[in-house]
């Protein structure tokens, strides 16, 4: 039997492994895998309690990867925006910092201190996770993209309309907002996880264009995603939008690994097998894309089933590619982190994949 | 207002009223047309949620300057839509986008915002008058007020006036059945096709 690392890196090489590998995007549900009764808001806020529940979380599941993924108001809450943090429920902004057009060339001027607030616990977080299991697992920090930490900044709707509106302030945001970000990568390389994921969720025909997609993302997504790299990262990205801009940010980014979800209800959501069939896995290890609800409302049977189902998809399509195992089962967004969901979902997930994931073509 | 130009939308419905053309139907035969439009080309991604929005802002312009000058009793005879993000959650552009295009619909619609009490849903559905309740989310925690809203307008005996819809990343067909709603919306257009179907 392979360990959890010998099958990661085979799968990202597309070499034959002893089955699929598995990563139900569990994170701040695993809170509830702690010792002593954790909310999420002790959890989001502390990085020794942040980092105990993904440490907890491997040893009751036994996934292939640890990936650091809090929520997506850590960096707008760096930058001074109003959250609401409910005990047991996922953080959001309530008063954005843009009130004015002049507030984007304002507001994010000065670069956050990576060391202090949320964005310090998540990296402080994912240095002590690290260090305990990144022998075990492959790892990753979680970042948000330039346009992501804006939209969560200023309020989405807004950004969205000033991107006509106040063209050029916007810029000036998204260009200091990358700063940013740059020195978060810097942060999290100190860390030394084995990757850094991208969030880069706007890459979505629902959202924007190629042509918006370019101007207000891809241009300041380039440099981060090479520093990634230089910084001795897998570049990773997590998109789990509808409608993604595969060939942006599967074929022409290049990231190592891409996670995305799958919308059957809405027309041209591409499934497992399509994107496996149209080339994305050729040269990265796409990750999907059971639906996380299924981890909430799903019994243990069901939930078995579609996994049993996703594998046998995924494993023809590979077979027919002439691929061996580039696909993590994964659930395309983060398994909710709400106290109804239930953990016995999560690790049947993974076992169903231990038990079936073999890949034999014939 | 195709082309997002709130200040053209608005001199053009001034224009239509000072020529003499009734305020139905430059809403009728100018925004709804418009928003049609602007709802096609989204779906076939000719145009995406910056534009869109932009044409939602001059719409809603426009209809600042002729909802006032349309007769009581043409109001009286439309659908009246309440709608809202359910308490817990804010993220509202799937509220908006839904809200715009059932304003385009000819519906008159009550945006109670987000993050709203169960009660509120249940007060506006009474005082409004209310032909449909439509709530989303994008968070699972909050889905369970869903079910709440919809067990309270039962209690207030509301249920049979209404059809109750709702929408959002988590929610699903399966979803709507649990709880007891009539109707899941997929986007916004599809939203808008399924309460006038169930109307």
């Amino acid at each position: 039997m392979m360990t959890h690392i010998e099958r990661v890196v085979n799968s990202l090489q597309d070499k034959p492994v002893d089955r699929l590998t598995t990563y139900p995007i569990a994170c701040g549900v695993q809170r509830r895998l702690l010792s002593t009764p954790t909310t999420y808001a002790e959890w989001a806020s502390d990085p020794k309690k942040y980092a105990a529940a993904f440490i907890a979380g491997q040893r009751a599941m036994d996934y292939d990867f640890a990936i650091g993924l809090m929520d997506l108001s850590v960096c707008a809450a760096d930058y001074g925006a109003g959250v609401r943090m409910d005990e047991q429920n996922t953080p959001f902004v309530v008063d954005p910092v843009v009130k004015s057009p002049e507030d984007y060339e304002k507001k994010f001027a000065n670069v956050p201190d990576p060391t202090k607030g949320r964005s310090g616990v998540i990296v402080e977080g994912t240095k002590i996770f690290v260090d305990a299991i990144g022998k075990e697992v492959i790892t990753a920090g979680f970042l948000e993209g330039p346009l992501l930490i804006l939209t969560q900044s200023a309020g989405a709707e807004k950004v969205f309309m000033d991107m006509y509106n106040h063209r050029s302030a916007v810029h000036k945001a998204l260009s200091d907002i990358t700063k940013f970000d740059e020195v978060m990568v810097d942060a999290f390389s100190g860390a030394k996880p084995a990757g850094l994921v991208w969030d880069y969720l706007w890459g979505s025909y629902s959202c924007l264009g190629d042509k918006e997609y370019e101007e207000f993302e891809s241009q300041y997504a380039r440099g981060l995603n090479k520093r990634t790299a230089d910084k001795g990262m897998a570049f990773c990205i997590h998109n789990c939008a509808d409608l993604p801009h595969l060939d942006t940010q599967v074929k022409a980014f290049k990231p190592a690994i891409y996670s995305m979800a799958w919308y059957p209800l809405i027309p041209g959501s591409p499934s497992a097998k399509e994107t496996i069939m149209k080339g994305y896995s050729d040269n990265c290890l796409m990750a999907g894309n059971i639906d996380p609800q299924a981890f909430v409302r799903y019994s243990t049977e069901k939930i078995e089933k579609t996994t049993i189902n996703l594998l046998q998809e995924v494993k023809t399509a590979l077979c027919a590619k002439g691929l061996h195992s580039r696909y993590v089962v994964a659930s395309g967004c983060e398994v909710p982190p709400a106290l109804a969901t239930k953990l016995e979902n999560i690790k049947a997930v993974v076992d169903t994949t231990k038990k079936y994931g073999q890949v034999a073509c014939a | 207002m195709v082309a997002g130009k709130k200040d053209e939308s608005i001199r053009h419905a001034k224009e239509a009223l000072d020529g003499g053309v009734r305020a139905l139907d430059a809403i009728d035969h100018g925004l709804v047309k418009g928003m049609t439009i602007v709802g096609d080309k989204y779906a076939a991604h000719e145009m995406f949620l910056p534009q869109v929005l932009l044409a939602a802002d001059a719409m809603y312009g426009a209809l600042d300057v002729l909802l006032p000058h349309i007769p009581k009793e043409e109001s009286a005879k439309r659908v009246n839509v309440v709608i809202g993000v359910v308490e817990g959650d804010v993220h509202d552009i799937g509220k908006n986008l839904v809200k715009t295009m059932f304003t385009a619909g000819g519906m008159t619609v009550f945006d109670l915002g987000r993050d709203v009490p169960i009660e509120n849903f249940i007060i506006n559905t009474k005082e409004k008058a209310a032909n449909v309740v439509a709530m989303s989310t994008l968070m699972t925690p909050t889905m369970d007020g869903m079910k709440q809203c919809v067990d309270g307008l039962i209690e207030a005996g509301l249920r049979m006036q209404v059809k109750i819809i709702i929408g959002g990343a988590p929610t699903s067909k399966e979803f709507a059945d649990d709880i007891g709603a009539d109707l899941h919306g997929i986007s916004a257009q599809d939203a808008v096709a399924k309460v006038k179907g169930a109307l």
